[in-house]
């Protein structure tokens, strides 16, 4: 089974911003050209731009490739030339076996057919015989837990159950080669942990995988390779670790360290001991840098913010100001404790450089990262710490 | 953190190189094999837009039969009451085999021109050949074609028109029709995909072309100066070879139905290919 191969050989990838023909007169031509040659490639022109530029991997058996990146990047733009949804301007893309795409499927299944039938009509879509859908049908159901709901329109379905059904008849083909785009935010959190495990199983299996996601943990328990994509580039190409610390730096790139509003300059951010911290645990922080001299009407504050990058969101965010700490003049050094009641994951810590004069001003400076580990296992977004004690107490109506 | 950002690199300044160019033959044998290798998604699209057919209509197939035998009693009162339209057999049967083809046609331009556009879920998200899409739906229109078939053979009883075994040329007929109509949809539907305009123009297309053809009359009587013009039509010599197999127990007049074979057979060659070649700016251009 595991014969399946992508090769990605210096794809670019043209794209034109606004309408494609502007009249039947560019129309007819360019018809007539498709119908005698495939377009002229190279040159960009008005109003063109290149989705992607000189992009190259290989994905082989037992691989799985991660692709992160910002919004815009090209990352969904390389699974849809994967899928030959889009034929690459330049170089040459290459899927050997059947894929099986992961890909927003929910949107395609058709309203006025019951879920059986969707099934069906689903799984043909995704390449799959008549035999063996029959063959899976029971499965698939079992999967979607949809059970009671098979032979009801699929219109009258949630969202929700939409997207679980189209997930389950996707999760059962057998590919050759996976190609999964962000389908992980389906469904409620018990069916997206059973997609990700159902994933995670088929990756198992050897099955080589392309797989593109925000939540970048994901990423980081799926993957052995992974890309950063930058306007179309790879920026980095790693073990998921370290390529998603490249994308934190991205992500708070700064311009060489400069001075902020009013002289402020912030040069460094670092954890004062290395190394993960447990969820709960206490994270420091040492930022420095030089403050210049007290001046009238003229307020310095570092910033800090702690941003999630599994969602980009940030979590947390306060000053000097806040904390009535006044910077001495000169190099200083900033040490910050952050009690870190999130869930396991990686944050970053960044600082910024805030001054008031008539009005704020800020520039980002330098930002780090922060594994926090599992401590005891919980589900949700703030780790409360808790604290569980059991003792024997006297049963009612025993003795009697 | 003092590692610089990994901001990309400059692109190089000399254009890559464009991808080959794939041979013809390459292209042709993609085309086949990968009809034969989805031919089971085309069978469950075709079986998908039946079945919807009967969801939440009272009809079902009755609307296949109602089109053609509407127009049927509307041309036999006018050709029969109004003016007396000499045509050898009872009007009728004979507008009801020229409506019944006719219809199929029709209704295979109507829906496959936009079937590219109203299934861009499908276009847009899952790759396979997008040909599929229009020929699923002469597919479904066959299958009307077939049902108000049972109306055709109705009349011929009441009518006292026999079998004949000209009836054995019958799938050749419908073959070339089928040829015909599948060039005109592939273009149709991937017109339709960059300019909506098409859908609003087939309509009066469709309605000029009926009148074109000899569908409800012998449309050779025009004559004149549009005579040769209309002779052009190759679904004139397709209606009528409907009418010499079935009513009067002829082989098609050779001439011009072999003519409108090979016609059909390569706009359908030419159609196809173009197709083929623009296919893959679909997902970007819908």
């Amino acid at each position: 089974m595991a014969d399946g191969q992508v090769r990605f050989d210096g794809v670019w990838k043209k794209f034109r911003r606004g309408e494609r023909h502007d009249s039947l007169r560019d129309l007819i031509p360019a018809l007539g050209r498709s119908l005698v040659s495939r377009p002229a490639a190279a040159a960009l022109g008005r109003q063109e731009f290149w989705a992607l530029r000189d992009v190259s991997f290989e994905v082989r058996p037992g691989e799985a490739l991660g692709i992160i990146g910002p919004n815009g990047a090209g990352k969904s733009t390389i699974l849809k030339i994967l899928i030959r949804l889009l034929r690459p301007t330049c170089g040459a893309s290459e899927v050997r076996g059947r894929v099986g795409s992961l890909i927003e499927i929910g949107g395609s299944l058709h309203p006025d057919l019951t879920g059986r039938e969707n099934i069906f009509l689903q799984g043909s879509v995704m390449g799959m015989r008549r035999a063996e859908i029959a063959r899976k049908f029971d499965e698939i159901v079992e999967f979607s837990e949809l059970a009671d709901f098979i032979d009801t329109p699929v219109k009258r379905y949630s969202s929700g159950m939409n997207a679980r059904l189209g997930f389950s008849v996707a999760a059962h083909l057998e590919a050759d080669v996976l190609i999964i785009d962000e389908v992980l935010a389906v469904g409620d959190a018990v069916f997206q942990r059973r997609a990700f495990d159902r994933m995670k199983e088929m990756v198992g299996r050897g099955v080589p995988a392309v797989v593109v996601s925000h939540q970048l943990e994901r990423i980081a328990s799926l993957c052995n390779d992974a890309i950063l994509l930058a306007k179309g580039q790879i920026a980095f190409q790693g073990p998921p670790p370290e390529c998603i610390a490249a994308y934190a730096r991205y992500q708070s790139a700064v311009p060489a360290p400069d001075e902020g509003p009013g002289g402020l300059r912030l040069d460094s951010i670092a954890l004062a001991s290395p190394g993960p911290v447990e969820s709960g645990g206490r994270a420091e922080v040492v930022i420095a840098g030089v403050a210049p001299a007290e001046r009238e009407g003229l307020r310095q504050v570092v910033g800090v913010r702690v941003r999630s990058l599994q969602t980009g969101e940030i979590l947390f965010a306060t000053g000097t100001k806040s904390h009535d700490v006044a910077l001495p003049e000169g190099p200083f050094e900033l040490r910050v404790e952050l009690q870190m009641n999130v869930p396991p994951g990686v944050y970053a810590v960044e600082s910024t450089a805030l001054g008031w004069r008539r009005e704020r001003e800020g520039r980002g400076g330098p930002a780090t990262l922060v594994h926090v580990s599992g401590g005891p296992g919980f589900v949700g977004q703030v780790q409360m710490n808790c604290a569980m004690r059991a003792a024997a107490r006297a049963a009612a109506g025993s003795g009697r | 953190m003092t590692d610089p950002p990994p901001l990309p690199a400059a692109p190089p300044q000399a254009p890559p190189r464009p991808a080959a160019l794939p041979a013809l033959r390459d292209d042709l044998r993609e085309m086949v094999a990968e009809l034969i290798q989805y031919r089971e998604l085309l069978a469950s699209l075709t079986r998908r837009d039946l079945l919807l057919r009967y969801k939440q209509t009272i009809m079902g197939f009755g609307w296949s039969i109602l089109m053609p035998v509407t127009y049927m009693v509307i041309f036999s009162l006018i050709f029969t009451r109004v003016v007396k339209l000499d045509t050898g057999v009872p009007y009728p049967i004979y507008a009801y085999t020229g409506l019944l083809p006719w219809n199929f046609f029709a209704s295979s331009l109507r829906f496959a021109v936009s079937s590219l556009t109203s299934n861009s879920t499908l276009v847009t998200k899952v790759y396979f050949p997008r040909e599929i899409l229009p020929f699923s739906v002469i597919l479904v229109s066959l299958v009307d074609f077939a049902v108000g078939a049972i109306v055709l053979a109705g009349l011929m009883a009441w009518y006292g028109v026999g079998l004949h075994a000209s009836l054995l040329l019958l799938p050749v007929v419908v073959l070339v029709q089928v040829l015909f109509t599948a060039g005109v949809t592939l273009l149709l539907a991937m017109g339709n995909l960059f300019y909506r305009d098409v859908k609003y123009l087939i309509e009066i297309v469709i309605t000029l072309w009926m009148f074109a053809t000899s569908v409800v009359y012998p449309v050779q009587r025009i004559g004149g100066q549009l005579g040769p013009l209309l002779a052009l039509n190759p679904m004139t010599p397709i209606i009528d070879a409907y009418r010499a197999v079935v009513l009067h127990g002829q082989p098609p007049a050779a001439g011009p139905f072999l003519g409108a074979a090979a016609f059909s057979a390569a706009l359908l060659a030419v159609s196809w290919l173009a197709f083929h070649r623009a296919e893959f700016r679909f997902a970007e251009s819908i």
